[in-house]
């Protein structure tokens, strides 16, 4: 496997979505090429983070008004308006 | 706790305890898709609002074919469009044939330095920057599929693109927000 082939295929490889073949290609390749092995830590690096610390949610003090205004649309709106 | 099915029919009855359940369950996650994409809490409050209300209105009409998630997801990512597109008459969202893969630049190993060198705080800042960077037609792919773990599958249906389109779009998220990340990261050391 190229260097170009492991970028193309570097999704399917971090989320196993490789056939046996490939799989057993893009790791030869990732054991000899250091540049590759790097773009697959820190894009793995890059996932771990945004999965870790990218679940903001909405502010503590709009929190309770959007609560009170959705409950009362709840409690007037009809169903099949 | 509810089954799906029992949540619809105790929302239909107007069950407050219902409704409870859908805002904890659900509003976190459609306005971290809205704020996403738009980048303004305020308008992703909005959004949250738009969907939850679109939902009370079609109750009666939701025959469960989707996930609540999925449908909510669905409603709240195109309000979020639709506010984009009255910004910027001018957005696409499409990918030109042409558009070439991202190409990686920096090629340094930065994983340890977000533990290492910076705060939460200082992380988080430079995750925020890093994803307004991303182009929109990536971003709500990415935000979906890496930050509320919904499945590639579903994601296709949210974003109505199709399963390889979003996979495609995943991909290139991916790199360009390592090479982000890669190009910030590096000033700490």
């Amino acid at each position: 496997m190229t260097c170009e082939e492991l970028l193309r295929y570097l999704s399917d490889y971090i989320d196993h979505n490789l056939d046996e073949a490939l799989t057993a290609a893009a790791q030869e390749h990732l054991s000899t090429c250091h540049n590759c092995r790097v773009m697959l830590d820190t894009t793995q690096q890059t996932i771990f983070l945004f999965r870790e610390q990218g679940k903001r949610t909405i502010p503590a003090a709009r929190r309770q008004r959007l609560f009170d205004q959705l409950q009362d649309a709840f409690l007037q709106t009809k169903a099949d308006c | 706790m509810y089954t799906e099915q029992e949540l619809i029919a105790a929302l239909r009855r107007r069950d407050p305890d219902a409704f409870t359940f859908l805002f904890d369950s659900y509003s976190d996650k459609v306005y971290r898709l809205a704020a996403g994409l738009l980048e303004d809490d305020m308008a992703a409050e909005g959004v949250v609002q738009e969907s939850f209300i679109r939902l009370f209105e079609r109750l009666d009409q939701f025959e469960g074919r989707s996930k609540l998630s999925t449908w909510l997801y669905r409603v709240a990512y195109n309000a979020a469009i639709d506010r984009l597109r009255k910004r910027r008459p001018t957005l696409s969202l499409d990918i030109g044939d042409d558009e070439e893969m991202p190409t990686p630049i920096i090629l340094a190993d930065w994983r340890d330095v977000p533990e290492r060198l910076l705060t939460k705080a200082e992380v988080r800042a430079e995750l925020d920057k890093a994803i307004a960077a991303l182009p929109e037609k990536y971003r709500g792919i990415f935000i979906l599929r890496e930050i509320e773990g919904v499945s590639t599958q579903e994601t296709a249906v949210i974003t109505g693109l199709s399963i390889s389109a979003a996979k495609v779009r995943l991909h290139r998220a991916r790199l360009f927000l390592r090479e982000r990340l890669s190009e910030s990261l590096m000033q700490y050391v």
